[in-house]
């Protein structure tokens, strides 16, 4: 389980992570989602203690992350898997990782053998491709047996038997009755491999919900030769509305019974009312849309 | 804290600039002993009269060799930061004082060890070498003098080890502590030495390297003779600097983002 609580960081006049307050729950695979720049990699990195929060608190099983004896075997952590000394073994590597929460030699080999790096273990670091720099990354997470998982962005820079294989490992971890937290920017990925979703933009949290309701919340489509008109109605009546064409409206955050029953109120005629199955991918677009960092608006 | 030791020292011999570093101090203590016995074994082509210890030469080149032992110890803290693994290493020993002193008690050991052997075999050297032609030198080689000068030896090499440890991590960047900790061990004083001033030079006796010297009752070294103060002294002013670069390296941990 891991608590966050108000948790704001500056850099500067930029506010990175803007007072985010959530609960990432066991049992579950949650999905942490955002642009390029929402400040996922440094609310994992305030989690695990190494970034200090200007407000707010991180706690992980109730306590933060420092006052956590022996960490690695209550959280285990995948942020850049490049973060190896180039000239070092996989195997030295995670030895040295052991040693230090007091974990035993032999879960350096079953680690290993679980991501499938037995056979490269004596490679030095440096040399490894970025898969296998991934693997080996998700091997040092593993080799506590924690009750809590964060990986950030774990699918960069894997084939797809390589993302597969995470999906799996994800999905086997929360079944197992863990806390799984996994950034990533693309939705698509997350709709399948995430139970619940996280979502923030510019540091805020935007929705913090199931995966279901996040799909289900779509969007109404409309299309009535008094466009301008309806608009005016329906925000009128605190609908959300925007205008995509000469006669075309999308509406949302109310039901199709209710803007048809307030077009009816105005006497306004409607030539399609219709609900959207909006894929993940653009109800993260549509959540996100005001708090891109980077990026161009089309 | 026998855990987070333990840790560092597996990464310490893990990686292959360790092995160079101790064999190029090793090979510059060697080196630079001969080079200086055979200097202070002659006075203008007429041979040396005065007695000398065979340690005396390997104080001298004790000067030049701790660089190596620097870049060791340097690398121990900069490799973290270069390559991010710093990171990994707060996740596994969170408690940031525990991390520093860790490292710091890993280089030690490893640091006097390596000044002592190293200087144990530049004396035998001086000693073959100035009882031979054309020095015929009344060099000595006395046990018990002998073994006091390579523990101190071996205690200043520890004693810079951890106070590049604290640079290091103070600095971050392995240009940053490299610069620092030779502007304090060599480059400093050199140039204050050269300024003539005596205010200047008197002040500067306290730097680390004259502390150094007098801590191991060097005699005959560039000051052009023995240190103003008492090797008790001159320890006390080597463990201010170390302690001072650890504590600056420790302030820097805490307060800042990993
Ligand atoms: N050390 C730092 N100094 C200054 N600004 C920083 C620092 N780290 C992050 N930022 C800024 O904080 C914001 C959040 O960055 P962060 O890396 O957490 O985003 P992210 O959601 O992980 O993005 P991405 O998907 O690109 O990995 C960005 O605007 C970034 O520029
Ligand atoms: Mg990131």
């Amino acid at each position: 389980m891991i608590t966050l609580r108000g948790l704001t960081k500056r850099y500067g006049a930029r506010t990175a992570v803007d007072d985010l307050t959530l609960e990432v729950r066991p049992g579950a695979v949650t999905g942490f989602l955002g642009p390029n720049g929402a400040g996922k990699s440094t609310t994992m990195r305030m989690i695990l203690g190494l970034d200090r929060p200007d407000a707010g608190t991180a706690l992980v099983g109730g306590r933060p992350y420092q006052k956590i004896e022996n960490p690695l075997r209550t959280v285990g952590a995948l942020l850049d898997a490049r973060a190896v000394h180039p000239g070092r073994s996989a195997r030295a590597h995670l030895l040295a990782l052991a040693r230090s929460n007091g974990i035993g030699r032999a879960r350096v080999g079953e680690v290993l053998e679980i991501v499938g790096m037995d056979r490269a273990a004596g490679r030095r670091a440096g040399a490894l491709s970025l898969g296998m720099s991934q693997r080996l990354g998700i091997a040092a997470a593993l080799l506590g047996d924690p009750a809590v998982l964060m990986f950030d962005e774990p699918v960069n820079g894997l084939d797809p038997d390589g993302v597969r294989w995470i999906r799996r490992l994800m999905r086997g971890l929360a079944d197992e009755g863990r806390t799984v937290f996994v950034s990533s920017h693309l939705m698509s990925e997350m709709q399948l491999t995430a139970d619940h979703l996280v979502v923030i933009g510019r540091g805020k949290l935007i929705v913090d919900a199931p995966l279901g309701e996040v799909v289900a919340a779509s969007a109404v489509r409309i299309r009535s030769p008094h466009a301008g008109d309806l608009a005016v109605r329906l925000r009128a009546a605190g609908v959300e509305v925007s205008r995509t064409g000469e006669s075309q409206l999308v509406a949302t955050g109310a039901s199709t019974e209710r803007i048809g029953d307030l077009a009816h109120e105005a006497g306004i005629r409607l030539h399609e009312l219709s609900a959207q199955e909006a894929s993940l991918e653009q109800a993260f677009h549509e959540l996100t849309a005001d708090s891109t960092e980077y990026g161009s608006r089309v | 804290m026998r855990r987070a030791i333990s840790a560092e020292w597996v990464k310490l011999w893990s990686v292959r600039s360790t092995w160079w570093c101790l064999m190029g101090a090793a090979a510059l203590m060697v080196l630079a002993s001969v080079t200086v016995a055979a200097a202070l074994g002659s006075h203008n082509g007429q041979p040396r009269t005065e007695r000398l210890a065979a340690t005396e030469p390997v104080v001298s080149a004790a000067i030049f060799a701790q660089f190596a032992l620097v870049a060791l110890a340097m690398l121990v803290v900069t490799s973290e930061y270069s390559s991010g693994g710093i990171r990994v290493a707060l996740q596994a020993t969170p408690i940031r004082g525990r991390l520093l002193a860790a490292k710091a008690l890993v280089v030690a050991p490893v640091m006097f060890v390596t000044g002592v052997v190293s200087g144990a075999v530049g004396a035998v050297l001086t000693y073959v070498l100035l009882r031979m032609e054309p020095f015929r030198a009344p060099v000595t080689l006395a046990a018990g003098e002998t073994v006091g000068d390579l523990v101190r030896l071996g205690a200043f090499c520890a004693l810079v080890g951890v106070l590049t440890v604290g640079a290091g991590a103070a600095l971050r960047s392995a240009a940053g502590t490299l610069t620092v900790v030779f502007l304090l061990m060599m480059g400093l004083p050199l140039l204050i030495m050269m300024t003539g001033a005596p205010a200047l030079i008197d002040a500067s006796m306290r730097l680390p390297m004259f502390a150094g010297l007098a801590f191991m009752e060097s005699v005959e070294n560039m000051t052009g003779g023995p240190m103003p103060y008492a090797a008790g002294e001159g320890l006390a002013w080597l463990l201010v600097w170390t302690a001072a670069a650890l504590a600056a390296g420790y302030v820097v941990l805490r307060r800042r983002d990993a």
